[in-house]
């Protein structure tokens, strides 16, 4: 919870900003990446408690990001933040080691609620 | 009797007399001389010559000269010597007569015996000439005739037969003479061809039917077939046999009547419409499609102009078959039935020629396109639906990520005008506490800050950011639901049996249309809670967008026909028994009673032609059904329409599992 660092990955560099203010309270350092490849460069040299990633990004899709960032980063707990929910089957999901997943747009609290969860062990 | 004048020659005056005396019948020429006498006998018919031995040189020249030819020679004598009458005999005379007491009686009586021998002698000849014709002709006829000519005697010996007969059964003359029938023909041939019938009756003189002897190969079938037929041949019982081969005749025939089964066959069973007709356009030929499409009275006679629309193109093509020989390919047209009725076809002409290529008619074969059109026109919607769907979908992502943070954010400056709001009370309170101050510079700046916060109306700014912040939620959340709405509206590729909340399905079926009437029409939703249901949700949703839009339709209609504004289209989710019923509900123009029965039909449609092809509650009532449920309908021309979908609560039963291998 507190002192836990967490990793934001969307291609929309607003969206990160709204997920900045949203966590701003949490008590979290906040790290953001606007792709894909920024996010595992991120990875390679930082340890992170949780990975917070959108789903349709270009080059690589969130699930293909979270499946690699295991590699890079085990321990990280991975939630997968997208607004096209239907579309990821559960089974993927449960497969990847997939903590949460959140839709978009997201309401705040259950937003926090879920980080919190998902950091607590 | 006429008798050809017979005439003679003569010296004797008491000769001359005599026989003038024979009369008329008799005609009686006197010459001078041999020489006349054998002229004359050259030049025309005598029938007989009266010759005096006293004329001794021109007897003998005479009788020299008509020895063995020409006229008989009746020679008078005056001699009564057996030796002149026999001389004259060796030397070609017919008769000697010896002048005698009687001469005046025999004289007459030998030159009529000897003309009426001659006369006979003479039709003997012909006769006998013309029986040689006669016979060389048959012979002619019976050597070549291509007929098996077969003669047999009472006890059914062969006493002959033609050499066809020889031919045809390989036997030869001389070993068939003499044999009996069965002996000769093929004992097949005399069992199938009823030759046996055939020769009883001829027998006992009834007329007998030709007939036709089939000799069988192994397989049953006719090998040879001949053409049997008998004639009783003379008064003891004879018979004449003809036999005629038939069986080239046969086999043709038979093949003639095999290609033309065969070609009545295909013709009958063609998949499509065929018609024939000759140079005038008139119909020659229609098989039962032909009939059948074009329905109405018989097609025969009818001239094939008939039926296509006066001003058509292609009724022109058509006439271009028949005038010019042209052909034409697949020309899609419309064709005009009897009952007035218009059916799209696809048609191919060819001019129709004879064995020496003249043009006939022409020949037309034509498939009726209407499954076609109503299988493109619904390619052509589902298409439209799926680029719609994609169109749905990218539209729907592009919006939802701006609305991801919108929203965010405008939560967040909820949060952030709260922390204001408590920091102006704040602000307020000091305000309060520092009002009796009497340091002139806290007095300056608290009346800077009452100034601005009048100039700017500060209480006004909080309330009103908080009222713009919330009405702006308000328009996130709406558009929050519009994106997802498109999302449902656009999920089509995943087809599969779910357990689905009905009620959503229905509701953002509703929204959309909800966007299309919102100035013309009201609608009131009124939903029950409901357990999720086994089905085809993309489908279902069809059914309501059919049944909402036709809703839809029958109050625009209304308000055309009746000038009246507004319509309210009422939508019900309701739990009824075992049963979930969904009502769609309006005031429009409402369906005719004499239509209601027929409205589930395929293609029954009220509206005119080119407004859809009347197929949309077909498949909706199609739908259902496949859900194990039931659409129905009440209506009330002038009032409105209520349709209900019935389902089953739980919807479709899980699929039995497949026993393991």
């Amino acid at each position: 919870m507190r002192g836990k660092t967490i990793l934001v990955v969307d291609d929309e560099v607003h969206i990160l900003s709204a997920l900045q203010r949203a966590l701003r309270g949490e008590g979290y350092e906040l790290l953001t990446a606007d792709s894909p490849l920024r996010a595992l460069d991120i990875l390679k040299v930082r340890a992170v408690d949780a990975i917070l990633s959108d789903h349709k990004m270009p080059g690589m899709s969130g699930l293909e990001l979270l499946a690699r960032a295991a590699l890079y980063c085990p321990k990280a707990v991975r939630l997968l933040l997208t607004g096209w929910t239907e579309e990821i089957s559960p089974s993927q999901v449960e497969r990847l080691g997939i903590r949460a997943l959140l839709p978009k747009p997201w309401e705040d609290a259950e937003l926090k609620a879920a980080l919190r969860a998902a950091i607590e062990p | 009797m006429v008798e050809p004048p017979p005439s003679l020659s003569g010296a004797d005056p008491a000769t001359r007399d005599i026989l003038q005396r024979l009369g008329l019948e008799v005609e009686i020429l006197s010459l001078p001389d041999a020489q006349a006498c054998l002229a004359r006998c050259r030049a025309e018919h005598i029938d007989l010559v009266v010759l005096d031995l006293r004329l001794e040189r021109e007897a003998e020249r005479v009788l020299a000269g008509l020895h063995g030819e020409g006229p008989p020679v009746l020679v008078v004598s005056h001699d009564a010597r057996e030796e002149v009458a026999l001389d004259a005999f060796r030397r070609g005379a017919a008769d000697c007569i010896v002048v005698s007491r009687d001469y005046a009686q025999v004289l007459p009586q030998a030159v009529l015996e000897q003309i009426a021998s001659a006369r006979a002698t003479r039709e003997r000849k012909a006769l006998e000439e013309h029986f040689e014709k006669i016979r060389r002709f048959s012979e002619v006829i019976v050597e070549v005739i291509p007929v098996a000519l077969l003669i047999i005697d009472a006890n059914r010996r062969v006493v002959g037969a033609n050499p066809e007969f020889h031919r045809l059964f390989h036997v030869r003359e001389y070993d068939i003479v003499g044999k009996l029938l069965d002996a000769v023909l093929p004992a097949e041939l005399l069992e199938n061809g009823g030759i046996e019938e055939l020769l009883v009756h001829t027998a006992q003189g009834r007329s007998a039917t030709p007939r036709l002897a089939r000799i069988l190969d192994p397989a049953g079938e006719p090998q040879r077939v001949f053409d049997v037929r008998a004639r009783p041949f003379d008064d003891h019982g004879g018979v004449l046999l003809v036999l005629a081969d038939v069986s080239e005749r046969e086999r043709l025939s038979k093949r003639v009547g095999d290609l033309q089964r065969y070609h009545e066959n295909i013709i009958q069973n063609l998949n499509s419409a065929l018609l024939v007709t000759d140079r005038g356009g008139r119909i020659t030929f229609a098989n039962p499609i032909a009939q059948h499409i074009l329905g109405g009275a018989p097609l025969l006679g009818r001239r094939v102009q008939e039926f296509f629309p006066r001003s058509s193109r292609e009724r022109h093509l058509l006439l271009r078959t028949l005038t010019h020989g042209e052909r034409y390919r697949g020309i899609e047209t419309v064709i005009a039935r009897d009952d007035a009725s218009r059916l799209p076809i696809g048609i191919s002409s060819a001019p129709l020629l004879d064995a020496a290529g003249t043009r006939v008619g022409a020949v037309a074969v034509f498939q009726d396109l209407s499954q076609i059109r109503e299988l493109q026109h619904h390619a052509l919607q589902s298409e439209k639906m799926a680029s719609l769907g994609q169109l749905a979908a990218g539209v729907a992502h592009e919006i939802n990520n701006p609305m991801g943070f919108i929203h965010a954010n405008l939560f967040q400056m909820t949060e952030y005008l709260s922390d204001l709001r408590r920091l102006w009370e704040r602000v307020e309170v000091l305000q309060t506490t520092l009002a009796g101050t009497e340091v002139p510079a806290v007095r300056d700046a608290l009346a800077s800050l009452r100034e601005l916060s009048q100039a700017v109306n500060v209480e006004y700014v909080l309330s009103d950011f908080s009222k713009a912040l919330r009405e702006s939620q308000e328009g996130s959340e709406r558009i929050r639901h519009i994106v997802r709405d498109l999302r449902h509206f656009s999920r089509g590729d995943t087809e599969k049996c779910e357990l689905f909340d009905v009620v959503k399905c229905l509701d953002s079926t509703v929204n959309m249309v909800a966007t299309m009437v919102k100035h013309t029409v009201t609608l009131e939703k009124s939903y029950s809670n409901l357990p999720p249901l086994r089905c085809y949700p993309m489908q279902l949703q069809q059914v309501f967008m059919n049944l909402l839009s036709n809703a839809y339709q029958a109050i625009q209609e209304r308000q055309r026909e009746s000038g009246s504004a507004g319509g309210k289209i009422r939508i019900r989710a309701e739990q009824r028994d075992q049963q979930v019923v969904i009502s769609v509900a309006d005031d429009g123009i409402g369906i005719p009673e004499e239509c209601l029965p027929r409205i589930f039909d395929p293609f029954f449609t009220t509206k005119q032609v080119g407004a859809g092809m009347g197929l949309g509650l077909s498949i909706s009532y199609g739908i259902v059904e496949r859900h194990g449920g039931s659409i129905r309908v009440e209506s009330k021309r002038g009032e409105g329409t209520c349709f209900e979908v019935l389902l089953p609560l739980e919807g479709l039963p899980y699929p039995t599992p497949e026993p393991a291998a």
